[in-house]
């Protein structure tokens, strides 16, 4: 056989293990009940439930953050995440959460945010200004 | 229906448009005009075909600095009537990143492009020679595409491109545009991303764009050489342009990494986020064309895969621009991505190019010079091709995974890319494999002649380097704890020492006779040692500001998740963290960043400072968030990374409240915790939670402010030392009789969180009341802050220049070649 034609099969089959090795570390997207069915980590696309508390306290923990999102087939779960709340979360309009579903809390390994674009929802910032009051 | 508005200016946006379509218009000439130069048979004819071309290019390129000067001028006067100026500008904005809000929007990078092309275009026009027709076809054509992104004309209803000269009012919907006098209401534009405010923002860009840009010439030349049937006149001098471009290309994208390094946007110098996978395709593809092209100059096999490679490369430049600019990564990556609803143009962008490489590829299969001949096993030339093989498989690699949202929207899946640390693990194995096969064979194949080499000694010295390298790298792995990890890392380790020492040897020899060879020694040094320093950084990188002292909110969440990477430091609270003493000292303001003094004392055992240093993170408030930048301290060895997470310390509007806080009224008791009066004489201490107080002295006739004291009055001063957490601080609160009223005059001390009161006096048990209010510990200032530590990055970036030390010497070497044959 010429060497060329091994080198090829290597290549192919390199080629398949890259594709399969790719797909088997994807997850999916899915829903708070599907996380529940599955021990596997899972993507959940959900907006946030402003209604409900929102946690944050760094002088008791640093390290803790909780919120409920609801999901996208609006089913409404608590979500909590070891780390500080990332900025500007409250005007987020998406969120994307990866993680696992452990009891009924929903344990987000990372929180992937979609902020207000630019382009779709400018909303024009007009300024007054005013002269401060001088006090002594 | 039509408005007179008040305040806009205009002429510069329509001077700037005038520019964009006349850029449009002259290369689109040129282009044509190129075309035909190259296909006409009449020699006189084409001659003048090609001057029209080359008018047509210079004065696109007029018109392109045309457009530079008027978005310039519209930024620096800040006319917020135009869209690109109010979005990405503000008059706060120093004047320093002025020229880097020019390629702030996306219509700025395509212009900075342009820019290089033209003036890459420019440099063939005077050098390419007899290839200049052809070669300068291609190259206006990509002009010509380039142009239609900015031009923002609409035509047959449908908007081509995205011009930077838009106005607000035309971009926005909005009842205040239907105010003439809109403009005054504008006072400023959005800003600046702050962490786009950055001196990489200034520098980074243009060079990434001139990688981009020098893509185009490889491609020309192959594209020339396959049309015009010189089928193999074009590698040579291809080569020289394609190391020029996986050299800018390289450094601007390890800029971009040091970058993000620098910032932390992206957690490290690399993340493997899409857009950064996205900037390495073509480099990877090209690194492997080169490879390929020398392995056809020398032997004459491979002419196909060369030519692929070289074609394929700039096709993929265009696929990492439509990813990075269509929006379709949205939710997979922390880049913000904005749609400018381009997507279908710059998909036929891609497709124009990819067009023109598969039908070219096919339509002169049967002429390509395809040997039959099998090669060498032990030949130089074959082991590059298998090298350069596995740099196409490792970016094959690349482009499925980041093109995942891809897939999902040609086929309908629902596929989630792998996200964070599986998203590391994943891309880290895989890409490691590959590249422990590309670092041995870039060691190995060294050894090994072109053509034909002497087996046995080939073997002898082979294997006494790799032994020689697995000794070393047993070393190494022992010392920076690799071990731990996935054993594929420890082999890259071992490919990665095998390659430096063995092109080291070759580099030696080099210098002592054949100085041609080194270009390629020292550029395989250097990739060597930018994976050395890259496996060790990001593998043994190590979060110092662990913290488990938060409250176990539920035991089962802190068993599994443990790292708490963040910890809270009190003000002027001294706290261990890891080997060292944290404090955090203060702010300081300096418009718009906020910075935050934390003190860093490293203790040996005896409990001796070893080292005492300061850093500066710094924090902005941006719109309502807090957007913070850390601050390094760079050892030879390691960086250590402080970065504020949150804090209480700055106010979430935008003016900072410091200077609020001095006017506030007087009663300002509920910031405290109740209060507590203690009964003490002279010498007595009074504890409280933070530390104690000391009542030194009484001062009797103590003036308050401007307030006349009679002789009747009595006004006594309590001097106070206060001694909290090491630091001492002095009071003196006054108690005072004026008349028939008794007054008290309170003193703060900020620092240490106290207001303490000189209450009363008692003569007949000879003392006098203190009252302390403390604050509560909700109200102390804090940071929530992060401490990275990344070791041995240095390595990294001494690689990175010593490869492109070795592109340079390479492009020296073959320009020279092309100047002898």
């Amino acid at each position: 056989m010429k060497k060329s034609s091994i080198l090829g099969i290597v290549v192919i089959a390199i080629a398949i293990a890259v594709i399969i090795s790719t797909y088997s570390s994807t997850s999916t997207y899915g829903s708070f009940n599907e996380a529940k069915e599955t021990r596997s980590e899972l993507h959940v696309v959900g907006k946030l439930n402003k209604q409900k508390e929102l946690f944050y306290e760094p002088t008791k923990d640093a390290n803790y953050f909780s919120f409920y999102m609801k999901d996208n087939k609006g089913s409404d779960c608590k979500v909590v995440y070891t780390g500080t709340k990332p900025e500007d979360f409250e005007r987020s309009e998406q969120i994307v959460l990866t993680g696992k579903m452990v009891g009924n809390e929903f344990h987000a390994s990372s929180i992937l945010m979609k902020c207000p674009s630019k382009y779709t929802q400018d909303k024009l910032e007009t300024k007054e200004y005013k002269a401060t009051q001088a006090s002594i | 229906m039509d408005i007179d508005f008040k305040g806009e200016h205009l002429l510069p946006g329509q001077i700037g448009q005038f520019f964009l379509v006349l850029s449009f218009g002259a290369s689109l000439i040129s282009f044509l005009s190129y075309y035909f130069a190259t296909t006409d048979k009449v020699s006189t004819t084409a001659a003048s075909w090609q001057k029209i071309g080359r008018v047509g290019y210079y004065l696109n390129f007029v018109a392109l600095l045309g457009i530079g000067v008027c978005l310039f001028y519209i930024i620096r006067n800040h006319y917020f009537e135009y869209h690109y100026v109010w979005a990405y500008t503000s008059r706060s904005l120093p004047a320093r990143y002025i020229i880097s809000a020019f390629w702030n929007g996306q219509e700025g990078g395509f212009i900075l492009w342009l820019f290089w092309q033209g003036v890459l275009g420019i440099f063939l026009i005077n050098k390419a020679g007899s290839w200049e027709r052809p070669v300068m076809t291609v190259v206006a054509l990509s002009q010509v595409v380039l142009a239609t992104m900015v031009l923002g004309v609409e035509i047959f209803h449908v908007r081509l491109g995205s011009s930077p000269f838009l106005l607000l009012r035309n971009d926005m919907e909005g009842p205040i545009f239907s105010n003439p006098n809109y403009l005054s209401f504008i006072k400023d534009g959005q800003g600046m991303v702050p962490s786009l405010q950055n001196y990489w923002m200034i520098i980074h860009p243009p060079t990434l764009f001139l990688g981009f840009a020098a893509m185009v010439v490889p491609f020309a030349y192959a594209t020339a050489g396959l049309w015009q049937k010189r089928l193999t006149e074009w590698v040579q001098p291809a080569i020289s342009y394609a190391l020029f471009a996986c050299m800018i290309l390289g450094t601007g994208v390890v800029m971009g990494s040091f970058w993000a390094y620098e910032s932390l946007n992206f957690g490290g110098f690399w993340a493997w986020d899409p857009v950064e996978n996205a900037s390495i395709f073509a480099w990877i593809t090209m690194v492997a064309a080169l490879h390929v092209l020398i392995v056809f100059k020398n032997t004459g096999h491979s002419y196909f895969t060369a030519t692929f490679l070289v074609m394929i490369s700039f096709v993929l430049t265009w696929y990492s621009s439509f990813l990075n600019r269509s929006g379709i990564l949205g939710d997979t990556s922390v880049h913000s991505f904005t749609d400018l609803g381009m997507f279908w143009q710059l998909v036929i962008g891609i497709l124009i190019f990819l067009a023109i490489t598969v039908w070219l590829l096919v339509s002169r299969w049967k002429q390509m010079p395809i040997t039959k001949k099998d090669e060498e096993t032990y030949s130089r030339e074959f082991w590059m091709f298998v090298g350069a093989i596995f740099l196409g498989l490792s970016c094959f690699h690349l482009i499925v995974v980041t093109s995942i949202p891809v897939w999902n929207a040609i086929f309908h899946t629902n596929i989630a890319p792998p996200a964070d640390a599986a998203r590391m693990r994943h891309y880290n194995v895989i890409q490691s494999s590959f590249v422990f096969v590309i670092t041995i064979l870039t060691a190995f194949t060294q050894f090994l002649k072109y053509k034909k080499t002497d087996v046995t000694r080939f073997f002898i010295t082979t294997a006494a380097y790799l032994v020689f390298a697995a000794f070393i790298t047993a070393l190494i792995v022992y010392a920076t704890g690799l071990y731990k990890l996935n054993f594929v890392f420890v082999l890259v380790m071992w490919g990665s020492v095998y390659s430096v020492i063995a092109n080291g040897k070759i580099l030696a020899d080099a210098l002592k006779g054949q100085f041609k060879l080194a270009g390629s020694a020292v550029g395989h040094i250097g990739f060597g040692l930018l994976m050395v320093g890259a496996l060790i950084s990001a593998g043994t990188s190590s979060v110092i500001s662990v913290n488990n002292t938060g409250e176990a909110f539920s035991a089962e969440f802190a068993k599994e998740q443990n790292p708490r990477e963040n910890i809270l430091v009190y003000r002027n609270q001294p706290l261990k963290m890891g080997d060292y003493m944290v404090t955090y000292l203060g702010d300081s303001l300096s418009a718009p960043d906020h910075f935050y003094k934390v003190n860093y004392k490293e203790m040996d055992a005896a409990g001796k400072v070893k080292d005492d240093f300061t850093l500066y993170p710094k924090a902005q408030v941006n719109k309502g968030a807090l957007a913070a930048s850390p601050d390094t301290k760079h050892y030879l060895f390691h960086d250590l990374y402080t970065h504020i997470t949150m804090t209480n310390s700055i106010s979430m509007t935008e003016d900072a409240g410091t200077e609020a806080d001095e006017h506030k009224t007087e009663d300002d008791s509920k910031a405290y915790d109740a209060p507590i009066a203690h009964e003490v004489a002279v010498g007595d201490t009074i504890p409280y939670r933070e530390g104690y107080i000391v009542v030194k002295k009484l001062n009797k006739g103590v003036k308050v402010k401007n307030i006349p004291l009679n002789p009747t009055d009595i006004s006594v001063g309590a001097e106070l030392e206060i001694v909290a957490h090491g630091k001492t601080y002095t009071a003196e609160p006054v108690y005072m009789i004026k008349g028939k009223g008794v007054f008290d005059f309170a003193k703060k001390v900020e620092d240490a969180g106290l207001k303490l009161r000189f209450s009363k006096i008692l003569p007949d048990k000879n003392k006098v009341e203190i009252t302390v209010y403390q604050q509560p510990e909700s109200q102390k200032k804090y940071i929530v802050m992060k401490a990275i530590k990344f070791p041995y990055i240095n390595f990294f970036w001494a690689g990175t220049i010593i490869m492109v030390v070795g592109f340079l010497l390479s492009i020296f070497r073959r320009n020279k070649e092309l100047k002898t044959v």
